[in-house]
């Protein structure tokens, strides 16, 4: 398995094959980025990508704070204003001796944290490929946007790589399921707390530090369960480490060139002599495929838009619309 | 949302269909609600033979006359009389009684508090739409504070009747509210009460465009629906003591969901198991 493996890439849940994990085992060194070496002009930089919510804040106020204790020059910027919640948030931390811009160039990124899969990928060529680590949580967060194509069963826009084939990219990958292991602690959301343990165990901080000021930045109600998830991060990195996991294989996604699943056909069916044209279909229709017609009855403008989603013959007080299921149609020619 | 049974489920199967259309003006929620009651009556996969629908007059009363089951049109207020002989007397079937806001509120406000007492094995849906609206748009006792009627010509003054808390204090052991654009929670809080032993009220928000939205400037049917979401908000209160501990934390809205819940006795089997009481002490004697 994973044939162009040479690169060192930790994973969780998954059972490797004695020779692939010997030979994983060889290949695996701990890596501790030494900070005393850093250059005036070389700082340490630290990409923290995720989805709107989830904390990439919280996380890059934690590792900016830890940065300016130990007496880096500190250069934070973040961009969140747009995503609130479910949009693409990011923040480029840099630290060293001295520090001149606030952006990370691309390619330049020694550590890239990312708090979801696909926002990882999005960001993967600012990796520095020779010497990047790549830490990412392997949890999928679908974006609305992914899912424009509204018929059931239909493929979603949403693509990505197993953490196998993003070998190629990195140097280190540490690909975890940050999300169920805080969920496991009591929260799903102190995963972004469980990757900041991972991160922990990359950099060369004293660990009372780490603690100290994760406790001074979450709530104080979640303390507890923030350092229990903040353990939980740096055990599952040490353990990874030491017994080398194999690539995670379980988020399934199909290729393009794969044949896509079916989607399911759909048939309105109107029964015009029960219509009265009270317009509640036309106006609840996600795809603005009915309209009332000069005779004041429903009339279905554009059968391909349906989606079959059910909405207008659920609240049709007449019963005059019908949704029928039909069996999958040949596959001659359709393209979509 | 669940809809897994939304492809399997056909209307048709229960309507009668010689009737149709119906009578109903066009947009009202009346229909909707129907629907969300014979999809909870199908989900549950109720025999036809076993369900009898009782229901008063106005125009929720007519709705049972579209149902292709044992029907039971009766007099104005008294629905819930009736339908409590026909459970006393044939506890094998699933007695439903649908009911309007002034057939059960007002007329039959008395029955319906008594029928709530007893706890008897019945679903009543109550069809709420804040007007007596078959007999030309008169104030119920759920019409809202300033709306006009053909009886407040200047804005109601009489302040509303909450059906769902006086079912609660009278002790129906099954209270929930919902509105009708949200159809799926709608046919499930439909078929929670169907199956739940005892005495099941459940308040649906309709809406009345003719005669009520008309007068008031609530817009078409469409409008008037899809309003109901800023009307309404999901109960916190899903648990089974019965209790009302809901706090308000906006104006002007009602709590919908599962409102009370509780398993105290179902009169049915109390009387029955008196009745068997006093014969065998009396075939002893």
């Amino acid at each position: 398995m994973c044939p162009g493996l040479f690169g060192k890439l930790y994973c969780r849940h998954s059972e490797l094959s004695d020779t692939a994990e010997s030979k994983l085992m060889d290949s695996i060194e701990k890596k501790t980025l030494n900070v005393d070496s850093m250059t005036p002009s070389d700082p340490m930089n630290v990409l923290i990508v995720g989805v709107g919510g989830q904390g990439v804040i919280m996380v890059s106020k934690v590792l900016a704070t830890m940065c300016q204790l130990q007496g880096h020059t500190v250069k934070q910027s973040e961009v969140h204003g747009m995503a609130k919640r479910g949009g693409t948030v990011f923040s480029h931390v840099r630290f060293g001796t001295q520090v001149w811009s606030p952006t990370i160039p691309k390619g330049k990124a020694d550590i890239i944290l990312a708090l979801e899969w696909a926002e990882g990928l999005r960001w993967i060529n600012y990796l520095d490929k020779n010497n990047g680590t790549f830490i990412a949580d392997t949890q999928h967060i679908v974006p609305p946007f992914a899912c424009l194509n509204r018929k059931r069963g239909a493929l979603t826009g949403y693509k990505t790589h197993l953490p196998g084939e993003v070998l190629d990219y990195v140097h280190v990958g540490y690909a975890l399921d940050a999300t169920a292991i805080a969920s496991e602690i009591g929260n799903y959301r102190v995963s972004n707390t469980v990757l900041l343990g991972t991160l922990s165990t990359v950099l060369d901080f004293p660990l009372d530090l780490w603690r100290r000021v994760i406790g001074e930045s979450v709530p104080p109600k979640t303390i507890d369960l923030n350092l229990k998830a903040f353990e939980a991060g740096r055990r599952w990195a040490e353990e990874a480490r030491k017994n080398g996991m194999a690539p995670d294989q379980s988020p399934v996604i199909v290729p393009d060139d794969q044949p896509q699943p079916e989607e399911d056909n759909f048939e309105l069916v109107l029964t015009l002599e029960w219509c009265k044209g009270c317009d509640i279909c036309v106006k609840v229709c996600p795809e603005r495929c009915l309209i009332l017609n000069s005779e004041h009855k429903v009339e279905l403008t554009n059968a391909d838009l349906c989606t079959g989603c059910r909405i207008c013959e659920w609240l049709c007080p007449d019963f005059a619309i019908d949704v029928i299921k039909t069996p999958h149609e040949p596959q001659t020619g359709m393209s979509r | 949302m669940d809809s897994s049974s939304a492809d399997s489920f056909n209307i048709r199967d229960f309507l009668r269909l010689d009737m149709f259309p119906h009578f109903l003006c066009p947009g009202c929620g009346h229909g909707i609600a129907m629907r969300a009651l014979l999809w909870a009556i199908y989900e549950l996969e109720i025999p036809k033979d076993k369900l009898a629908i009782v229901s008063g007059i106005g125009c929720s009363g007519r709705i049972g006359a579209y149902i292709d089951a044992n029907t039971f049109h009766v007099t104005h207020g008294r629905p819930l009389s009736f339908a409590s002989g026909l459970a006393l007397a044939r506890p094998d079937l699933n007695v439903i009684v649908i009911t309007g806001d002034g057939d059960c509120l007002a007329i039959g406000g008395n029955h319906m508090i008594h029928a709530c007492r007893r706890n008897l094995n019945m679903t009543c849906m109550m069809l709420n739409n804040e007007v007596y609206g078959m007999t030309g748009g008169q104030a119920s006792p759920t019409t809202s504070e300033a709306r006009y009627t053909t009886t407040s010509q200047s804005g109601c003054i009489e302040p509303v009747f909450d059906a769902c808390a006086l079912a609660t204090a009278a002790g129906a052991s099954f209270v929930g509210r919902e509105v009708t654009i949200h159809l799926p929670d709608l046919k499930d809080l439909l078929r929670q009460g169907l199956a739940h032993k005892g005495f099941s009220f459940i308040e649906v928000l309709s809406d009345c465009t003719e005669v009520f939205g008309r007068k008031n400037n609530l817009g078409e049917s469409p409008e008037m629906i899809l309003s109901q979401k800023s009307r309404m908000r999901p109960s916190s209160y899903g648990s089974v003591d019965g209790n009302i501990v809901d706090e308000p934390f906006r104006a002007n809205t009602l709590p919908t969901g599962i409102l009370s819940r509780n398993e105290r006795p179902e009169y049915g089997d109390t009387y029955r198991k008196h009745a068997a009481d006093i014969r065998a002490l009396k075939s002893g004697k």
